[in-house]
């Protein structure tokens, strides 16, 4: 297991208490007075014309307050850069989770009944499925009108093609002519799921005009706007706010059902609340993990020099765009790869399906992408007769190297990552040598930070202890408590004096959540702009009192000392004591939005995802075995190492990588939506097969801490998504170093390694 | 050609509701006297006419074991449990770990680093409990078989397996200064 090293500082989770206790809230323990029990009616087919939706029966059995359908809402249609989606479905429905009513009762049982007896016929329709059927003249289209979608920005569309993306720099046909060896290969991954252990919940309750809304979202903000969006209302009258949440992983980012459930309040004249099954959490979220089709040419000299490459992706984008217009850019970054490759063709569409829809999960295309591209570079490796890792160690890039889209990296540790995830497996299979069915595999990966406006209000009361109220959004990560320490640091008082609230719009300024590992990059530089403000505060009060310059005021330890005075101090408590019958202490920023890089590639259908603020670097080095009997693989060690820039919080940091692997694992052997005709087959936990406690490896971890300029504070950047990247691609390159063939499917289970192994064998 | 979904009112939809029975429910030592349907699940019935919300739901299913609870030490999802089979039974909750101080396995796992988002903690601490009152010096290999049926989604479990061996050590010590004493 980890050894947890014993310089670690004590992890302070603020929440602790509460989660450890059974007293902290989540969405779904809360009650309020009268309030009814919600259920949606979903679609429950992937393609089909609406021939009747009578509510009638519903709305009259007795217990029932509302029943809602699309004539309930403001007809429009939603969705960032291409708003393709209603709320509630109005003559087509387009995947099986599409809602077509909903309903309030007294209790649950009697919701459910309800929605039972919702009267729906449905016509069907041919599903689109397939995706490189879907790109066909005479494919059948999801979305008859496309045509007619205002979509914002550079989005080139074609039929089911919702988004395209491709980067192109020099040459690469000609490029490829000069390579010694060329590989071509392709892989196919299946989708997959975010699966927080805590199905959503909403509860929403009018006051008036106003409609206080407790939901459990990573995006309070997005949420809020969401909702303002569908039922046209002003900013100033919609509250969201986030209770505990348990976990999110991005299945939780976006806007999802706060609006349904506002609206059926409304109608219902009482307050609200809806708690999700597990089987609708499978199925009824916009945000899974797409679906992808990898095909990769690459050429190559006789000494391992990549000199050209050609790419092709799709991506399943289901039957609605959510968040995910952005995807074909991010898929061709990582299927292109933390490498210098100096002529480069790849395109990327997002195709529509009839499928849920795809949105960001947990470092959204990146797994799958570079599942394909570092098994692509293990074939390159073994073409030209180099170890995998001397492979890379030639093709990475290093520190001021231009990567493949043409941006100069300043300094990054990839190549320590590398290095020291390597040595780290060599130095176990020098103690305990490999058994005669186990392998070793190594893949690099890369991720970006993400710099948004984020806002922070920060006050010191009278005693001297400190709030900071953010919009920054727990989702289990501690990273917001981690804002607790970069106050306490910049005040000079004990993050024990610290309080944080957050996770409410009406209190907090603005700021994107838990979503693209943005808590410490963004509302981090926030809280700590507005911590310096009230510091400057305190150093010009005490400054006065001392007869000091402000400038050689040094705040630390709960005393405003003088730089080479040892002697000259006064108490923080107490500066703020004066300062609570003058000026009070009150900070509040807008952190400035870091500069973005450049890139020398041609980008079409550009989304902002070639250029890398703070790029993110790992190396996965892992020991598999595999039973060649019945293809089942077992993941015995994993050896990590990050450059997230500075680490701030050690123990947290250990957690994410650690639980990113383990989520990887997950999606390498067992997690892997099965479709029938658009259908879910496994939509509940023990067909869609997580890792427990009793399957996983061991796992040690290291950070290449490098503080980096132009990032989140102190030099850090995001760390949530980056564990999850390069997991998959290392397990598949030792399963390919046990059984001698790639497995071109993803997950890895034990029949697809078994069908591989067999295959060989003929 | 049209074809309806499946909304048509299933049978078991027109089933007489099951009948409602007085149950006493004796929960982390309290007792409480309820009128409950013979239906009712245990978690339900905890989270919602009890009052303690500590004990969560994950899957309804038995898959998931964030609603584990202890009856008579024994752990048991509750989820899956009818409420009035436990009546006349100790059920223990996670409200029920922590005296005046956490739990040494409450304090330990925030220790460790073992919590995230917090949603399996509750079900992950009480099948802890039972297992350290079976096997108090439990090997790594028997942490894991006891947690087994506890998933989470956020920590890769590691921390939660060194919260669980160092109250096993924390606790044995006690136990053996007890002896000596
Ligand atoms: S809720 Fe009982 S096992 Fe998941
Ligand atoms: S801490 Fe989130 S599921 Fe375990």
């Amino acid at each position: 297991m980890t050894v947890l090293s014993s310089d670690l500082p004590p992890f302070r989770r603020a929440d602790g208490p509460d989660k450890v206790t059974g007293s902290g809230r989540y969405t779904a323990d809360l009650s309020v007075t009268g309030m009814a029990y919600a259920k949606l009616c979903f679609a429950k087919v992937a393609h089909g014309r609406i021939r009747r939706l009578d509510v009638t029966a519903a709305r009259e059995l007795a217990g029932v307050f509302a029943v809602i359908t699309a004539d309930d809402v403001p007809d429009l249609l939603y969705s960032p850069v291409i708003p393709d989606r209603r709320l509630f479905a109005r003559d087509v429905v387009r995947f099986e989770g599409e809602v077509l009513a909903a309903v309030a009762a007294v209790d649950a049982e009697t919701a459910e009944r309800a929605v039972s007896l919702i009267d729906v016929e449905i016509e069907p329709l041919p599903v689109v499925n397939d995706l490189e059927a879907a790109l066909k003249e005479d494919s059948p289209l999801v979305h008859e009108d496309w045509e007619s979608y205002e979509a914002t920005g550079d989005t080139p569309r074609d039929r089911n093609v919702a988004t395209f993306s491709s980067i192109t720099k020099g040459d690469a046909a000609s490029a490829m002519d000069t390579a010694d060896v060329v590989v071509s290969s392709r892989y196919v991954a299946d989708g997959s799921h975010a699966v927080p252990i805590e199905p959503r919940s909403v509860l929403a309750q009018w006051e008036g005009d106003a409609v206080t809304i407790w939901t459990s979202s990573q995006v309070p903000f997005e949420a809020r706007a969401g909702v303002c969006e569908t039922l046209q209302l002003p900013t100033n009258r919609v509250r969201v706010i986030v209770p505990h949440l348990g976990g999110g992983f991005g299945g939780k980012c976006g806007f999802h059902f706060e609006a349904h459930v506002a609206a059926l309040a409304k109608a219902a004249k009482r307050p609200a609340k809806l708690v999700f099954s597990r089987e609708e959490e499978f199925l009824a979220p916009d945000r899974r993990r797409e679906s992808m089709i990898v095909e990769l040419t690459t050429g190559v000299t006789n000494d391992g020099e990549i000199v050209a490459r050609q790419g092709r992706v799709l991506i399943d984008n289901g039957a609605y765009v959510a968040d995910a217009a952005f995807f074909p850019q991010l898929a061709a970054m990582h299927v292109g790869g933390p490498y210098r490759i100096p002529a480069i063709e790849l395109e990327a569409s997002l195709v529509y399906t009839n499928h849920q829809p795809s949105g960001s999960v947990r470092a959204p295309t990146a797994p799958q992408a570079c599942w394909a591209v570092e098994s692509h570079t293990d074939e390159l490796a073994d073409a030209v007769g180099l170890d995998p890792v001397e492979f890379r160690r030639r093709n990475i890039v290093h520190t001021g190297d231009e990567g493949f889209a043409g941006q100069v990296y300043g300094e990054i540790g990839l190549d320590e990552c590398l290095e020291r995830a390597a040595a780290s497996l060599a130095a176990s299979v020098a103690e305990v040598p490999l058994g005669s069915h186990e392998a070793t595999g190594v893949a690099v990966s890369w991720w970006p930070s993400f710099g948004v406006p984020a806002g922070a209000n920060v006050k010191m009361q009278e005693d001297g202890s400190v709030q900071i109220i953010t919009g920054a959004q727990e989702c289990g990560t501690g990273a917001v408590m981690t804002l607790a320490d970069i106050a306490a640091d910049e005040l000079g008082v004990e993050p024990s004096d610290i309080r944080i609230v957050y996770q409410d719009t009406a209190v907090a300024p603005t700021g994107p959540g838990a979503t693209g590992s943005q808590t410490l990059l963004n509302h981090g530089r926030a809280v700590e702009a507005a911590s310096r403000q009230i510091a400057d505060q305190l150093r010009e009060l005490a400054a006065a009192e001392l007869e000091a310059a402000a400038g050689d005021i040094v705040l630390a330890d709960g005393q405003a000392g003088v730089a080479g005075s040892p002697g000259a101090s006064l108490a923080i408590a107490d500066l703020a004591a004066s300062a609570a019958q003058a000026d009070l202490l009150l900070g509040s920023a807008s952190a400035p939005v870091p500069e973005y890089p450049t890139v020398s590639a041609v980008c079409v259908g550009d989304q902002g995802m070639a250029a890398w603020l703070a790029p993110q670097f790992s190396c996965h080095a892992v020991r598999v075995a595999v039973d060649p009997d019945t293809g089942v693989s077992r993941v015995l060690e994993v050896h990590a190492a990050h450059d997230s820039g500075t680490i701030l919080n050690p123990i947290g940091a250990h957690g994410q990588v650690e639980g990113g692997i383990v989520m990887g694992i997950g999606q390498a052997l067992t997690e892997g939506t099965q479709l029938g005709e658009g259908l879910q087959r496994n939509a509940g936990l023990l067909e869609y097969k997580l890792q427990t406690i009793a399957d996983v490896p061991t796992i040690s971890t290291q950070f290449v801490e490098i503080d980096t300029p132009n990032a989140g504070p102190r030099g850090s950047k995001g760390l949530a998504e980056a564990p999850n990247v390069a997991t998959a691609a290392a397990i598949a390159n030792a399963i390919r170093g046990v059984i001698g063939s790639s497995v071109r499917t993803l997950p890895m289970t034990a029949e697809r390694v078994w069908s591989t192994i067999e295959e060989a064998r003929v | 050609m049209t074809s309806s979904s499946e909304h048509a009112t299933s049978p078991e939809k027109n089933a007489p509701a099951a009948s409602v029975n007085h149950v006493e429910l004796t929960v982390n030592g309290v007792s409480y006297p309820l009128h409950l349907g013979t239906d009712r699940n245990l978690s339900s019935v905890l989270r919602g006419e009890v009052g303690l919300t500590g004990t969560k739901e994950g899957c309804d299913d038995c898959e998931c074991g964030a609603c584990m609870v202890l009856l008579d030490g024994q752990p048991v999802n509750s989820c899956s449990y009818l409420a009035v089979q436990a009546a006349g039974r100790a059920i223990t909750t996670v409200e029920g770990l922590a005296g005046d101080d956490l739990h040494p396995l409450q304090r330990n796992i925030l220790a460790a680093g073992g919590v995230q988002c917090g949603f399996c903690t509750p079900g992950m601490l009480m099948s802890a409990e039972a297992l350290l009152e079976r096997t108090p010096l439990p090997s790594d290999e028997e942490i894991r078989i006891g947690l087994s049926g506890n998933l989470c989604r956020c920590t890769g479990y590691a921390r939660i397996i060194e919260a669980v061996r160092a109250t096993s050590v924390e606790l044995d010590g006690v136990r053996r200064s007890s002896v000596t004493e």
